[in-house]
């Protein structure tokens, strides 16, 4: 057993390709996913892709370039220089036609980035006496292959990149989160970007060599992108996604190694199952946690069914009753019930409920709703006999104050429903200290006259007047109020709209 | 607040002409807003309000006109000026708290190779004290209501200390509790003798929340106070008679006067 261990883990490393493809791996990923945490952010993932291909004109470029001029074979630098200038000229190209064009950025990146592809493509093959350059490699990548050369320049420019980026967190940070402000301070945005992109085409010259072409905007994103679900803060976000680049190139090549495949595609692979794995699991923006909180939610109208019902038996009522009014199963009624007492809407206590007060202010609430709806049923003649009933409990959810207010204005503020039943007067105007239309208090209220208009109302009222609310009369479309000496005034409804008061006391 | 600085205009805008084209965003455009005022600008759609917030805050070039801030020109004046985005244009996804977002208002007084100070962490502490927002500090502000995530954004502009804060459509798309809550803000900074400018789309609000109302549709119509602003005759020519609500201002005018 041990020995099958040693042979799984252990051997592989005594390897020196192995060992190589281990370092130089890391080092690009830790790279590419620290730079891929901004070219998310910045929504940049398929120029990323784009610098990743017109590179190989570029490479094919500084080849040909010092064999012609001093018949050196492969010059790492100048292929490094050559693809940075390739990649600067895509993304200036990419800008010039966006620019002067309709063609939006996307379709532009599309372009150009296949044309300075192709271009590179036919300059191998044009040149092939010249070049060296094996295509497939250039493409697949060869990370079980990687040359000295390719670990210093792997090495040199994530150097250069991880520098820059920890000097200037800061500047990249505000620029990706909000452009405007970094330009409102002074900060010079155009160059940052161009900072940026040159960081994108460094890291994945670096990385090219072991992962591809292809699979390189992947090492670029996807352990960023995996960073992206677990993090609240850039800082860590990049932290994580340098340890998830890691992770992939350790996990991919024992894979490669085990399967005897491709060492850039198992990286990849890795790569992209370890996504998997942390969007199903991870604790805030994963898919599990998304449906439990879907599962704990509470289901809006079965809390509101229990608040109306419980309040009709008058606050405090026996369980098994409840549930025996309420169309709900047993589990989605205890969970509802369960939710609704840890947000202080009831207590249960011996198999018995009782509504708090935040219980039944809410239960007049949607009380108040649902007789209105049914006043308006009626009123405007859309249903009639238990039919009012049934489509008022289907609108008592629609019960924001604005819409209430408005029926209940519409309807002449009335005290009944339909049935007979009393309207519950609205909480959220009348309570004591609060300010209102003299048209919403019902009988027994005091209230303090605050604002009335000038002209039409009874001479007896003025500003600072004190009444209280008498009977509704002339079926409830004449409001009786009382003055301190006993005396009554009779408003109309737009009179007693347009009167406001201060409520000094609600108990009638 | 003393009277002797307040002489300096807050902003002087002059002859300011910006075109994107043929027809011109703005048209000389003239205007000096006071210091310590809370300033509406108000006007149609694409009747060039953003081009004139961009103006202010330099980013796009005028083709004639200056834009002067407490007496000193654009270039001299920057930092002395925060911005404050519309709702829309940030991505509330971001990994990005509350607190770490208030912050970058210090950024124009770190020094790159520097960390922030403490002074800087009193100054964002404050900041989202007057808010009213230091219970969500950690908070990543794509959990926030709409109220708060626009209060995340004035801390900011409080935190850059600046003396002119500018903010687009602040009040676009809250409910009408958090619009009040937002106004408190706003007058708390304005208190403090800040000027504020904020772009505005409601012409029902806008003669209760503003000192002073700046009515633009390409050129500056009128700037004054509410009631010199609003007025039928002006609201109509801007508005083209696409404007049938406010027969009722003129009354609700005179008993705000």
């Amino acid at each position: 057993m041990p020995d099958i261990i040693y042979s799984a883990f252990a051997a592989p490393l005594r390897e020196t390709f192995f060992q190589k493809a281990l370092i130089g791996g890391s080092i690009a990923a830790i790279v590419c996913s620290v730079v891929g945490c901004l070219v998310i952010l910045r929504r940049m993932a398929f120029l990323g892709d784009a610098l990743s291909h017109a590179m190989i004109a570029g490479v094919a470029g500084g080849y040909l370039f010092m064999k012609i001029l001093f018949n050196t074979e492969a010059h790492a630098p100048a292929m490094l220089i050559g693809s940075l200038i390739a990649a600067l000229v895509t993304v200036a190209s990419i800008g010039f036609v966006s620019r002067v064009s309709r063609v939006k950025d996307d379709t532009a990146i599309g372009i150009m980035y296949t044309g300075v592809f192709a271009g590179g493509v036919v300059l191998v093959s044009v040149f092939r006496g010249y070049i060296h350059i094996d295509l497939m490699h250039f493409i697949m990548g060869d990370v079980l292959g990687v040359a000295d050369s390719d670990l210093w320049v792997a090495a040199i420019s994530a150097g250069i990149v991880l520098s820059i980026i920890i000097l200037f967190f800061r500047q990249f940070q505000l620029t990706s989160f909000d452009p405007v402000m970094a330009a409102s301070i002074g900060l010079p945005v155009a160059l940052i970007d161009y900072a940026l992109t040159t960081c994108v085409s460094l890291v994945v010259v670096s990385a090219v060599s072991m992962v591809g072409v292809i699979l390189v905007v992947g090492l670029l994103i996807t352990p960023a992108a995996s960073a992206y679900l677990l993090s609240d803060r850039l800082d860590r976000m990049m932290i994580l996604a340098a340890i998830f680049g890691v992770t992939s190139v350790i996990g991919g090549l024992y894979l490669s190694m085990w399967l005897d495949s491709s060492g850039g595609g198992a990286i990849m692979l890795f790569c992209s199952l370890q996504f998997i794995v942390i969007l199903v699991i991870a604790p805030n923006y994963g898919m599990l946690a998304r449906w439990m909180r879907l599962r704990n939610s509470l289901p809006q109208q079965l809390v509101e069914d229990v608040l109306v019902e419980s309040s009709r038996f008058g606050k405090t009522v026996d369980l098994n009753q409840l549930q025996r009014k309420i169309s709900h199963s047993k589990a989605a009624f205890t969970k509802a019930l369960k939710g609704m007492s840890r947000n202080g809407l009831l207590e249960i206590n011996d198999n018995k409920l009782t509504l708090t007060e935040a219980g039944s202010v809410e239960a007049n609430r949607i009380l108040r709703a649902h007789r209105l709806w049914e006043a308006y049923i009626s009123h405007v003649g859309a249903a009639s006999g238990s039919e009012v009933h049934h489509r008022a409990h289907e609108l008592e959810h629609v019960n924001d104050v604005e819409s209430v207010d408005y029926l209940d204005d519409l309807l002449g503020h009335p005290i009944y429903d339909p049935h007979g039943a009393v309207i519950p007067a609205s909480d959220s105007h009348c309570s004591t200290g609060g300010e209102c239309s003299l048209s919403y208090l019902r009988e027994g209220m005091s209230a303090e006259i605050i604002d009335l208009p000038a002209e039409g109302s009874d001479s007896r009222l003025n500003k600072g007047t004190k009444v209280t609310i008498g009977p509704r009369r002339e079926n409830q479309t004449e409001w009786i109020i009382f003055l301190q000496d006993g005396s009554k005034v009779a408003l109309d409804h737009e009179t007693a709209d347009a009167v406001k008061v201060r409520i000094t006391s609600i108990s009638s | 607040m003393t009277t002797e600085p307040a002489k300096i205009p807050a902003i002087e805008v002059e002859n300011l002409t910006v075109s994107f084209g043929p027809r011109p965003a703005l048209l000389n455009v003239s205007v000096t807003i006071d210091q310590g005022l809370l300033v509406g600008i108000i006007g149609p759609n694409g009747a060039g309000k953003s081009t004139l917030v961009k103006a202010i805050l330099g980013f796009v070039k005028p083709d004639l006109g200056t834009v002067r801030l407490l007496g000193s020109s654009l270039d001299d004046a920057k930092g002395r000026l925060a911005y404050v985005p519309q709702r829309g244009a940030v991505d509330w996804d971001y990994p990005i708290t509350v607190y770490e977002v208030a912050m970058m208002g210090r950024y124009p007084n770190i020094a790159w190779w520097k960390d922030p100070g403490r002074q800087d962490h009193e100054i964002v502490n404050q900041a989202l004290e007057m808010v009213r927002m230091s219970d969500f500090k950690n908070r990543q502000i794509g959990g926030l209501s709409g109220g708060q995530q626009q209060r995340v954004f004035m801390a900011r502009a409080l935190a850059q200390g600046s003396d002119i804060l500018l903010l687009d459509e602040p009040f676009a798309g809250v409910d009408a509790a958090t619009e009040r809550a937002i106004l408190d803000v706003l007058e708390r900074a304005r208190a403090t003798g800040r000027t504020l400018v904020v772009v505005h789309h409601d012409l029902a609000t806008a003669a209760e929340y503003f000192d002073r109302l700046m009515l633009i549709k390409q050129r500056l119509f009128a700037y004054g106070t509410p009631r010199q602003v609003l007025n039928q005759d002006l609201l109509s020519e801007v508005y083209e008679g696409k404007l049938k609500v406010f027969s009722g201002m003129g009354k609700a005018e005179e008993c705000h006067a």
